[in-house]
């Protein structure tokens, strides 16, 4: 692809166009591109309305954004998106949690089917028919726990999404025909999470993925490479087919409605011009290209049969469309189909005007099709408010026209929808303000004892010293210090003696996180331990793992005499996460982010004061 | 225009770094936003910048310009 081609998309002066323009040309789109795209996009008139979304995700979704961005700005809006930390689900529907703070017209829930139940780490397909029910009904009161305690919350229309098995079912190609079929097992459960979206939690919305993965193909939905370095499994093209249904939600909240469908004729809904090639020239019926348009009428027949209106705005003599309308063979469109026509020569635009006033509707909820450039122009000069598609000239892009225009993508929200979730904030307000404050604390308190976690801890163990070393070197978020070794210098704190490597892994009901933290400890004297790195992976953030291995350690350090301990806190743009730790764990703050605690005065906590059971492994030195 | 000055367009443009940040020596701690998502970005523009193909193992390793420079003349690319 030539840039000369791409850079002819800067030309397009009106959204719709672009949108049109890009739709209509072959080939990946890079990075640069991309921000180039959205920045352009974001340009043109009108100016973007603010969509605010919230992202809660149990894998890397930040890879996302610029395609949410080009998606945002080609409908419209401006995204404003919040990624809550890696691997944090229900600590976001706490009191205080980034999500609730972000303020969310829109929070995107991204799960895996691993994260719906323990279990679901065998395959389906080796559970009995009478287990793979009562695995059924655990998963939905699993996840409908989990969607229920955000629906609790004021955060916008709840949008859930399941990633996609990466993999054919377990029993192959066979599977659909077997008694324990895992696709059947699928199948069965996600009718169900679509019926209690609409049954029992109001303003939320099923988003099948696998739809998404039908329409890319499994192969070309998942990119094996990002997935296995970065936890990111989407291709390009999943990722501006996600991004694009995002975007939908966000046009069917913050956009006006689309009501209309105002179709041209001539090359629209056949091919040819009535007028000159007169019924039996026109392309309409079971050949080539006349099986293209015919194909084009049946979807305007579905959106239809969606609710939508269609209208017939041409410019022709009405008797040739008439004739055509009543009496051609293949015309699926009849003159009932559509509830207003305007069949002459006077300008399109005031057509619109005209059928818009007849139909009692604003011209902001039309949607004009028409396959001339100087008409479309004309109407995006002219009428600004009104939506334009352009009908491709390749008969064979005709049929799937209307799918990038976002506002037909129908949802089931109304103002009773959204005023619903006020009132189950209200409602939960009212609850709460008669019960302890510390109920939701031991809401999520028994959340994570249900989780059963269990830490190793380790000491100066060689074994570990290019695990440690590695996460000294990418771990940024919840790291004091954020100091970088290499595994030599590892290996060096290991065999000194005035220096302490202490290491945890953490288990639990899903399976073992492997070694996730690392304290690197240095006596100053026999009763003083100064703590040169204090680190924990994001993938165990937010289960209080960071405070039951300090713990831990204070504890041990105190059994060995030693009662002061020193530590700092090293702002960087990345650690804000570890800000308050040292003080919420009882240190005292001092000057330039240093901190001490005094375990005579001030002594270590218990295990039990976490919901984690913390086994220490025996250390080959016996410090 | 030579290879390295499209690879410091395509670092700048991925990044979002200004382009003179990006010298002939640059490696990936240089630079606050070529942390582990703004590499795999960048791996990801790389291939359709230079049409070349990458494996996992070549994340691993294009974490400098002086890397990535000696990849792609392996590859073919002048």
């Amino acid at each position: 692809m030539s840039n000369g081609s791409f850079d002819e998309l800067f030309s397009a002066a009106a959204r719709d166009e672009l949108r049109d323009a890009l739709a209509e040309r072959d080939g990946p789109i890079t990075l640069p591109q991309l921000r180039r795209l959205a920045e352009h996009a974001e340009s043109l008139r009108p100016e973007l309305q603010p969509l605010r979304l919230g992202i809660v995700r149990s894998y890397t979704s930040e890879l996302l954004d610029p395609w949410l961005s080009l998606e945002g700005a080609l409908n419209g809006l401006q995204l404003h998106t919040y990624h809550a930390p890696y691997g944090c689900i229900i600590q976001e529907a706490e009191e205080g949690s980034g999500l609730l703070g972000h303020g969310p017209d829109v929070t995107l829930l991204m799960l895996e089917r691993s994260d719906l139940h323990p279990a679901l780490s065998e395959p389906i397909g080796s559970y009995s028919f009478e287990q793979q029910r009562v695995l059924h009904s655990e998963v939905i009161e699993r996840l409908f726990d989990i969607v229920r305690r955000f629906r609790r919350h004021d955060i916008g229309y709840i949008v859930l999404t399941l990633l996609p098995s990466m993999h054919r079912p377990g029993l192959g190609m066979y599977d659909a025909q077997s008694d324990r079929s895992a696709s059947a097992w699928w199948a069965g459960l996600k009718a169900e999470i679509a019926r209690a979206m609409r049954e029992d939690v109001p303003a939320s919305f099923f988003l099948d993925l696998d739809l998404l993965l039908e329409q890319v193909g499994r192969t070309n939905f998942f990119d094996w490479r990002l997935w296995y370095s970065a936890r990111y499994p989407f291709s390009a093209e999943a990722a501006r087919g996600l991004a694009r249904h995002v975007a939908s939600v966000g046009v069917a909240l913050k956009l006006p409605k689309a009501k209309v469908i105002a179709v041209d004729a001539d090359n629209t809904l056949w091919g040819g011009i009535i007028g000159e090639d007169g019924i039996n020239g026109i392309a309409l019926g079971p050949d080539y290209p006349g099986n293209a348009y015919v194909d084009f009428q049946r979807r305007l027949l579905e959106y239809r049969q969606r609710g939508f209106i269609l209208v017939l705005c041409s410019k022709n003599n009405p008797r040739d469309v008439q004739e055509v309308l009543r009496e051609h063979p293949h015309q699926l469109i009849r003159e009932h189909h559509f509830a207003a026509m305007r069949v002459n020569w006077l300008p399109k635009p005031d057509n619109l005007v005209s059928l818009a006033n007849e139909l009692n509707l604003g011209l902001e909820s039309f949607i004009v099709v028409d396959d001339s450039d100087y008409e479309c122009a004309g109407l995006r000069h002219s009428l600004p408010q009104v939506e334009v598609v352009r009908t491709p000239g390749k008969p064979i892009l005709v049929a799937r026209c209307l799918e990038q225009v976002a506002r037909l993508e129908t949802l089931a929200v109304t103002a009773e929808d959204v005023a619903k979730t006020e009132l189950y904030a209200q409602e939960r307000e009212r609850l709460e303000r008669k019960q302890e404050i510390e109920q939701s604390g031991g809401d999520l308190r028994a959340y994570l004892t249900s989780l059963d976690m269990r830490m190793r801890v380790g000491f100066d163990d060689e074994r570990h010293a290019r695990r440690l070393a590695q996460l000294t070197q990418k771990t940024n978020q919840f790291n004091l210090t954020t100091r970088r070794y290499d595994e030599q210098r590892i290996r060096d704190f290991i065999d000194a003696p005035d220096w302490l490597v202490a290491h945890f892994s953490l288990q639990d009901i899903f399976g073992d996180s492997g070694v996730v933290g690392l304290a690197l400890l240095r006596r100053v004297r026999a009763d003083a331990v100064d703590v040169d790195t204090f680190l924990m992976s994001c993938r165990v953030i937010g289960r209080e793992a960071e405070g039951a291995f300090l713990h831990c350690l204070l504890r041990r350090l105190f059994e060995q005499g030693v009662w002061e301990i020193t530590a700092e806190y090293l702002p960087t743009e990345k650690n804000v996460l570890a800000a308050d730790f040292l003080v919420q764990q009882g240190f005292d703050r001092e000057d330039g982010g240093r901190h001490r605690i005094d375990l005579r005065e001030s002594s270590p906590r218990p295990e039990s004061e976490f919901p984690i059971a913390v086994e220490v492994a025996p250390s080959d030195r016996g410090d | 225009m030579n290879v390295f000055h499209q690879l410091q367009d395509a670092i700048a443009g991925t990044l979002n770094v200004p382009v003179e940040s990006v010298s002939e020596s640059t490696k990936d701690e240089d630079l606050p936003a070529w942390d582990s998502l703004g590499h795999v970005n960048l791996m990801m523009t790389l291939e359709q910048t230079f049409d070349v193909s990458l494996d996992v193992d070549d994340f691993t390793r294009l974490t400098s310009v002086p890397a990535i420079l000696a990849y792609l003349k392996e590859h073919g690319v002048e």
